[in-house]
């Protein structure tokens, strides 16, 4: 059975990409690659091989959504599960995210004590 | 897989810490935003500012929150919502908007704290330490006089110092929150014991020792040798001087709370590897590991690892050959190697070792072991990185790197449309300093000077050793009114600095010049212009701050 290890985080505040980075690596023992934007991500994420996506939604340039149609253009989405990151709540929002394709959304601002739970749990739930 | 919480715990401060000045950067800068939005005449430009700072309100919502911020936090993230309904209302009214710019400049006049103890967090020392940016130190000092005077003077440096005079009120304030570092006096006439005794007592009540610095009457080898058992990082004799005990805090804090050293490890077993991973990590290092060395380039080049570990027998390419793999690089020439072996044989390291790498650390090896062998390494590889760069007297930039910096800010500045300061400061008589009280004394005067600089400036403010007694600061986004007050403050921060050299006591004051980029002014001619009002300055007395025409 294939396992949760390799995380691509998609972020390009580096105070939260920091800390996202340490609270997966050192809280959920993953490896995390951080990527500072779409285009960055799009590089990267087949030579990383990622078993997991967290995506920002609000970036320049590209944002979270448009990453995600193009990143499912290169790899199988359904094997590898993509969460957003944002701090909007409204739940009709949520909903838009999972029809473009995400798993769930985790909310910002993050607990980073909690943060890999969070992901694992994610994980699971789309692993069945 | 999990890194000891404390160790954890002390990654996010730091990383809180890194947040909390980013924050001093930002917040004006939504107060300058607003100012824009202010000003704006027309509905296309007031919609360009309101997306600009919908966006930047948005980025602080959510980070501000993960860093403990929560009241900032919210505060932004209503003033988000806030700015999304101005985006779609702006046509209807103009009433209210002025509300709103005038939240969003208090906003950035207002100190925010992080507020700790959230539920899930593990569980935290029954003391906290001080978590912000301000480094808190606690004085034991029983003249009032002098323990006054070193408070003042640490002030002035940016630190939150608090002096006491006994150790019960000193006892009292542990109790409440432990400080970053202890200053204490070994002689305490009043007291059962001496500071010393109390010193290695507190110390072994802690989870963690403190950073201590020791001051005293008596230089003596037993008294030192005391002190280092009590875990002292320095030892001053009296009468004190202040700033050179400032710069021993200062190098204590760069060594606690710098970046963490960035290690690569090489190795084929996975195992093996992600186990030297775990151990680096506890001890607060970054670490890639990396099993196919193949991938060697694309990890020195996005990670720029401080060391590289390497495995000596690799299927494919031995740990030597890449070692000379990548040595042909120029870029990676200063990056320490070891080996990682069980090879116990001396001549066959000795052969590993004249190939190409630095150190042979052999397999199996303690986990303290290693990490000594590794710190060892990346410390001394950042100080010599370091000291290439910059000026080995005060750790500032040199005059190459600084006069460049207003280059690159000078053409940001257009760019931004924002206004740039270039500063130019002198010493005043300064080789009176130097004739008078030696060139030791000399030296003293122009670090004290430099960590003032490094305290009272913003982390984006850049700061070189432009001559002898000569220092150049780049303000970028800083209109020449706000340069003035904060050099000017700086200015009287150093006239109140006391010098002690053998028992005399004496003090030095600095004169600065400031010159403002505008539309067309090049770099040097901003410089000419900064040297000029320096000229100025000094013509009409010293002592002064004084302005470009």
């Amino acid at each position: 059975m294939h396992e949760l290890t390799r995380i691509l985080h998609v972020e390009d505040d580096p105070s939260i990409q920091a800390v996202a980075k340490v609270a997966l690596e050192a809280v959920g023992g993953f490896k995390v690659l951080s990527c500072s934007s779409g285009q960055d991500a799009l590089d990267q994420v087949q030579g990383f091989a990622p078993d997991f996506i967290l995506l920002d939604v609000m970036m320049p340039g590209m944002d979270g959504p448009q990453t995600l149609k193009k990143i499912s253009a290169l790899i199988d989405i359904g094997q590898i599960p993509v969460a957003f990151m944002t701090a909007k709540v409204q739940p009709a929002e949520i909903e838009h995210y999972r029809s473009l394709g995400a798993r769930d959304v985790i909310i910002k601002p993050f607990d980073p004590m909690q943060l890999a739970e969070q992901v694992r749990r994610i994980w699971s739930q789309a692993r069945g | 897989m999990v890194e000891p919480s404390n160790d954890l715990q002390r990654h996010l401060q730091l990383l809180s810490a890194q947040f909390a000045e980013r924050l001093a950067q930002e917040l004006p800068e939504l107060a300058g935003k607003a100012q824009l939005l202010r000003d704006a005449n027309d509905q296309e430009s007031q919609r360009q500012h309101l997306l600009s700072l919908r966006d930047q309100l948005h980025k602080l919502a959510g980070a501000a929150g993960t860093f403990g911020f929560v009241s900032l936090g919210q505060r932004t993230q209503a003033l988000e919502q806030q700015a999304i309904r101005w985006l779609d209302a702006l046509q209807q009214e103009q009433q209210g908007l002025h509300d709103f710019i005038a939240d969003l400049q208090q906003l950035s006049q207002q100190q925010f704290q992080i507020e700790l103890a959230q539920e899930s967090t593990p569980a935290t020392p029954k003391t906290a330490k001080s978590s912000s940016a301000t480094h808190c130190i606690y004085i034991l000092e029983d003249e009032p006089t002098i323990g006054e005077n070193m408070r003042l003077t640490l002030s002035n440096f940016g630190y939150q110092a608090e002096h006491f005079t006994r150790i019960a009120d000193l006892d009292a304030a542990l109790q409440r929150q432990l400080p970053d570092a202890l200053v204490i006096d070994v002689n305490l006439p009043g007291e059962a014991q001496t500071g010393l005794n109390y010193a290695a007592a507190l110390q072994q009540r802690l989870d963690e020792p403190l950073p201590l610095l020791v001051i005293t009457t008596q230089d003596d080898f037993t008294t030192q040798l005391e002190a280092v058992r009590a875990g002292a990082m320095g030892f001053f004799s009296k009468p004190v001087d202040i700033p050179q005990l400032e710069n021993r805090l200062e190098r204590c804090f760069a060594q606690q709370y710098g970046e963490p050293y960035r290690v690569l490890i090489v190795d084929d077993d996975r195992e093996l590897a992600s186990r030297y991973s775990l151990v680096l990590r506890s001890a607060n290092m970054l670490v890639e590991a990396l099993n196919d060395p193949a991938d060697i380039f694309s990890h020195m080049r996005t990670f720029n690892p401080e060391v590289v570990l390497l495995d000596v027998n690799m299927p494919g390419c031995t740990g030597p050959e890449l070692a000379q793999i990548i040595r042909l690089n120029d870029d990676w020439l200063r990056v320490p190697i070891i080996y990682l072996s069980a090879e116990t044989d001396i001549s066959r390291q000795m052969s590993a070792l004249l190939k190409a790498g630095d150190d042979f650390v052999t397999k199996p090896i303690s986990d303290n072991a290693l990490v000594a062998a590794v710190f060892a390494r990346a410390q001394r590889a950042r100080l010599l990185s370091n000291a290439l760069s910059r000026d080995s007297l005060t750790g500032l930039l040199k005059h190459a790197d600084i006069k460049e910096q207003v280059a690159i800010e000078l053409e940001r500045a257009l760019r931004g449309g924002s206004q740039a300061s270039v500063v130019m400061l002198d010493i005043d008589h300064f080789k009176k300093v130097n004739d008078s009280y030696g060139h030791p004394a000399g030296d003293n005067v122009i670090r004290a000077l430099a960590n003032l600089l490094r305290q009272r400036l913003r982390r984006v403010d850049s700061l070189g050793r432009y001559g002898g007694e000569e220092f150049l600061a780049v303000l970028p986004e800083c209109p020449p009114e706000q340069a003035q007050r904060i050099i000017d403050e700086i200015r009287q921060r150093f006239a109140d600095l006391r010098f002690i050299v053998e028992g005399t006591e004496f003090a030095v004051t600095l004169s600065a010049g400031i010159s403002c980029t505008d539309a067309d002014i090049s770099a040097s001619e901003l410089l000419e212009r900064a040297d000029r009002a320096l000229y100025a300055a000094k013509e009409s007395g010293r002592d002064r701050v004084c302005q470009a025409d």
